[in-house]
C-alpha cells in the first residue's frame, strides 16, 4: 500500500516536471521566434507608429515657426474647421480625384494592350520589355523636368508634333497654363506608370494555362472573344490586386508635380498630397498640414481595409 | 499554316518595335537634347539628329560648387545605407511572419500593408519637427531612416514570399545538424534566399536613389542633398539650359540603366512575386 502510493507520487512528479519542461521549452520557442521581428518591431513604434500619433497630435495644435519647438499650443478642431473651409480642399480633393481615375484607367488600358502584346513570342521581345520597364524605374524628378522639357510652350517637341499631325493649330502653353496643366501632369504620369502596369499583368497572364486556348480555339472561339470569357475572368485577382495598388500610386504621386508645376498655375495642380505639403512646409502652418494628413490617413485606411477585403476573398477563392 | 505563322510573328515584332520606339522616345530625347549645343535646341524645327554632338553639359554639370559629383556621392549613401538597415530589419522580419507561429500574424501583414500605402508627406511633416527636436537634420543617418520607414514595410512584404518557398523541414532538418535557430537562420535559410535579397536590395536602393521628398524638407545643407534635389536646384539655376539639365537627369537615372543591364531578371521577378502573391 504504502509502496504504491509512493510510486503514484513519484509518477506524478516526473509527469509534472515533463509538463513544466514542455511548458518552459514551448515559451522559449515562443521567444525565440518572436526575437526574429524585435528589430522591426522597435523600429515600427519609434520611427513610424510614434510619428504618425504625433501627426495626429499636430492636428489638434495651433503650430507654426515660432512655437514648433515649444510643441505649439493646443487648439482643438480649429485646424479641422479651416480646412474645410478652405476652397483649396475642395480644388485639390477634385484635382486628386481627377488625377488618378485617368491615370488608372488609361494606365491599365495601354498596360494591358502592351501586356498583351509583349506576352507573345517574337524576336526581340525580352530586350523590349525590359527597355519599357526602364521608363517606370525613372526617378519622377526626371520624369518631371523632362516633360517639362517635351511639353514646354515655344520649342516643345509635343507641341511640334502634334502641329505637323495637324491635332493642334498653335502652340499649347501645357504647363503653364491653367486649362492644361493637370492634363500635362496627368499625361506625364501615365507614361512613368503604364511599365508597372504592363509587367505585373504581363505577370499574371503567364500563369494562365495555355491549353486552355487551344480549346476555345477548337471550339471555334476567336481571340476577341477568348480574351473575353478566358483572359479576364481568370485574371481577375491579378487585376483588383493592380488596380488597388494603381490607385494607391497615383493618389501619393507629390514628386512629379511638384517638380513639372509645384501646384500651379493657379492651384490647378494641387492635389492633395501636394496640399499638405503647401501648409506645412510653404506656409509653415503644421497644425493645418497634420489636419490634412490626418485626412489621407482616414482614406488610406478605409482603401487599406477594402484591399485587404478583396486579398481574403481572393485567397479563400 | 507556317506561312501565317511566319506573318504573324512579323506582324507581332513590327508592332513591338513600334510599341518600343513610343514608350522610349522621351528617353531618347533626354539623351538626344543633352548632346545639343545650346543653338540647336531651341531650333525651329526640332533637331531630332544632332549635327553637331558636343559632351560640354556633361563636363558643365559635374563642375563647380554644385557638381553632380558631390550629389551622386550623397544618393550613393543614402541609398546604400537605406538599403541595409532595411535588408537588416526586413530579413528576419519577413522570415519570421513566414515560416514562425507568429501571435497576431494577420494584423502584423494587415498593419504592413496598411502602412505601405502612407503617402510619404505624411511622415515627412512630423519627422520634420521630430528631427529638429533631436537633431537628426541635416544628417544621412537622418534620411536613411526616413527612407527606411517607407521601405520596410514594402521589403517585407516582398520578402515574404520569398521565404515561404522554401521546402518544408528545412528548419527541422537544420537543427538535427546542431544548428540553434539563430545559425540556422544565417547559415541556412539566408543563403537559400539570396535572390529575394538581391531583388529587395535592388528595389530599395533604387526607390532611395529615387526618393526627393524626405530629402527636401529634412535637409537644408546642400552638401548632405542627393541627386533628386540637385536636378530640381539645378532648374532654377539652369533655367532653360536645357541640354545641363538633360545631362544631369540622365547621368542621375545611370544607376538604373545599370540596375537594368545587369539586376533585369530581379526586378521582374520581384515585381510579378510581390504583386500577384503578396
Amino acid at each position: 500500500m504504502d509502496t504504491k502510493t509512493e510510486a503514484t507520487r513519484l509518477n506524478m512528479n516526473t509527469k509534472q516536471k515533463v509538463k513544466y519542461k514542455k511548458n518552459s521549452k514551448k515559451k522559449m520557442n515562443w521567444i525565440t521566434d518572436h526575437l526574429f521581428l524585435f528589430p522591426t518591431i522597435l523600429f515600427f513604434l519609434i520611427f513610424i507608429l510614434y510619428p504618425i500619433l504625433y501627426n495626429i497630435m499636430l492636428s489638434f495644435k495651433k503650430m507654426d515657426v515660432s512655437n514648433f519647438m515649444t510643441g505649439g499650443v493646443w487648439a482643438g478642431l480649429a485646424n479641422y474647421q479651416a480646412i474645410f473651409s478652405d476652397p483649396l480642399l475642395y480644388k485639390a480633393l477634385l484635382n486628386s480625384f481627377i488625377f488618378t481615375f485617368a491615370c488608372i484607367v488609361i494606365e491599365f488600358i495601354i498596360g494591358f494592350a502592351l501586356a498583351l502584346l509583349f506576352r507573345q513570342k517574337f524576336p526581340g521581345v525580352n530586350f523590349m520589355r525590359g527597355l519599357i520597364l526602364v521608363v517606370w524605374m525613372l526617378p519622377s524628378v526626371v520624369v518631371g523636368v523632362l516633360y517639362k522639357w517635351i511639353m514646354a510652350g515655344d520649342s516643345g517637341v509635343l507641341n511640334f508634333v502634334l502641329t505637323q499631325v495637324g491635332l493642334i493649330e498653335e502652340n499649347i502653353l501645357w504647363v503653364s497654363s491653367e486649362q492644361f496643366a493637370l492634363i500635362a501632369v496627368t499625361a506625364a504620369n501615365i507614361w512613368h506608370g503604364i511599365p508597372f502596369y504592363m509587367i505585373i499583368l504581363l505577370g499574371g497572364l503567364s500563369t494562365l494555362p495555355r491549353d486552355l486556348y487551344e480549346a476555345a480555339k477548337i471550339d471555334g472561339a476567336n481571340g476577341w472573344k477568348s480574351f473575353l470569357k478566358i483572359t479576364l475572368p481568370l485574371m481577375k485577382p491579378t487585376v483588383l490586386v493592380l488596380l488597388m495598388l494603381g490607385l494607391i500610386n497615383s493618389f501619393k504621386v507629390f514628386d512629379l508635380i511638384y517638380v513639372m508645376t509645384g501646384g500651379g498655375p493657379l492651384d490647378a495642380t494641387t492635389v492633395i498630397p501636394y496640399y499638405a505639403y503647401k501648409l506645412s512646409f510653404l506656409q509653415f502652418n503644421f497644425g493645418e498640414g497634420g489636419a490634412v494628413s490626418g485626412i489621407m490617413l482616414i482614406l488610406v485606411i478605409i482603401l487599406a481595409i477594402v484591399y485587404l477585403k478583396l486579398m481574403q476573398k481572393e485567397e479563400a477563392n | 499554316m507556317v506561312n501565317t505563322n511566319n506573318r504573324r510573328t512579323i506582324l507581332y515584332m513590327v508592332l513591338g518595335i513600334l510599341a518600343t520606339c513610343i514608350m522610349m522616345f522621351p528617353v531618347y530625347w533626354m539623351f538626344i537634347t543633352s548632346i545639343k549645343p545650346l543653338n540647336e535646341i531651341f531650333s525651329s524645327p526640332p533637331i531630332f539628329f544632332p549635327n553637331d554632338p558636343t559632351f560640354k553639359p556633361y563636363i558643365e554639370i559635374f563642375q563647380g560648387e554644385k557638381s553632380m559629383l558631390l550629389y551622386m556621392k550623397n544618393s550613393f549613401i543614402i541609398g546604400s545605407g537605406s538599403m541595409l538597415l532595411t535588408l537588416l530589419l526586413s530579413a528576419p522580419a519577413a522570415y519570421a511572419l513566414a515560416r514562425k507561429k507568429i501571435t497576431g500574424l494577420v494584423i502584423i501583414v494587415g498593419v504592413l500593408i496598411t502602412s505601405q500605402m502612407f503617402p510619404t508627406i505624411i511622415m515627412a511633416t512630423p519627422l520634420y519637427i521630430i528631427y529638429q527636436k533631436i537633431g537628426l537634420t541635416d544628417t544621412f543617418l537622418g534620411l536613411i531612416i526616413a527612407n527606411t520607414t517607407v521601405l520596410l514595410p514594402f521589403a517585407i512584404i516582398l520578402l515574404r514570399p520569398f521565404f515561404l518557398r522554401l521546402p518544408k523541414g528545412l528548419e527541422e532538418a537544420a537543427l538535427i545538424d546542431g544548428c540553434n535557430k539563430f545559425t540556422t537562420f544565417f547559415k541556412v535559410i539566408l543563403p537559400l534566399t539570396r535572390t529575394g535579397l538581391i531583388t529587395v536590395g535592388t528595389f530599395t536602393f533604387l526607390m532611395a536613389w529615387n526618393e526627393l521628398l524626405f530629402a527636401l524638407t529634412l535637409s537644408n545643407d546642400n552638401s548632405m542633398r542627393p541627386v533628386t534635389v540637385g536636378i530640381f536646384n539645378y532648374m532654377g539655376e539652369y533655367q532653360s539650359v536645357w541640354n545641363n539639365l538633360m545631362a544631369a537627369s540622365f547621368v542621375s537615372s545611370l544607376p538604373i540603366v545599370i540596375a537594368f543591364i545587369f539586376l533585369q531578371k530581379y526586378i521582374v521577378d520581384g515585381l510579378t512575386t510581390g504583386a500577384t502573391k503578396g
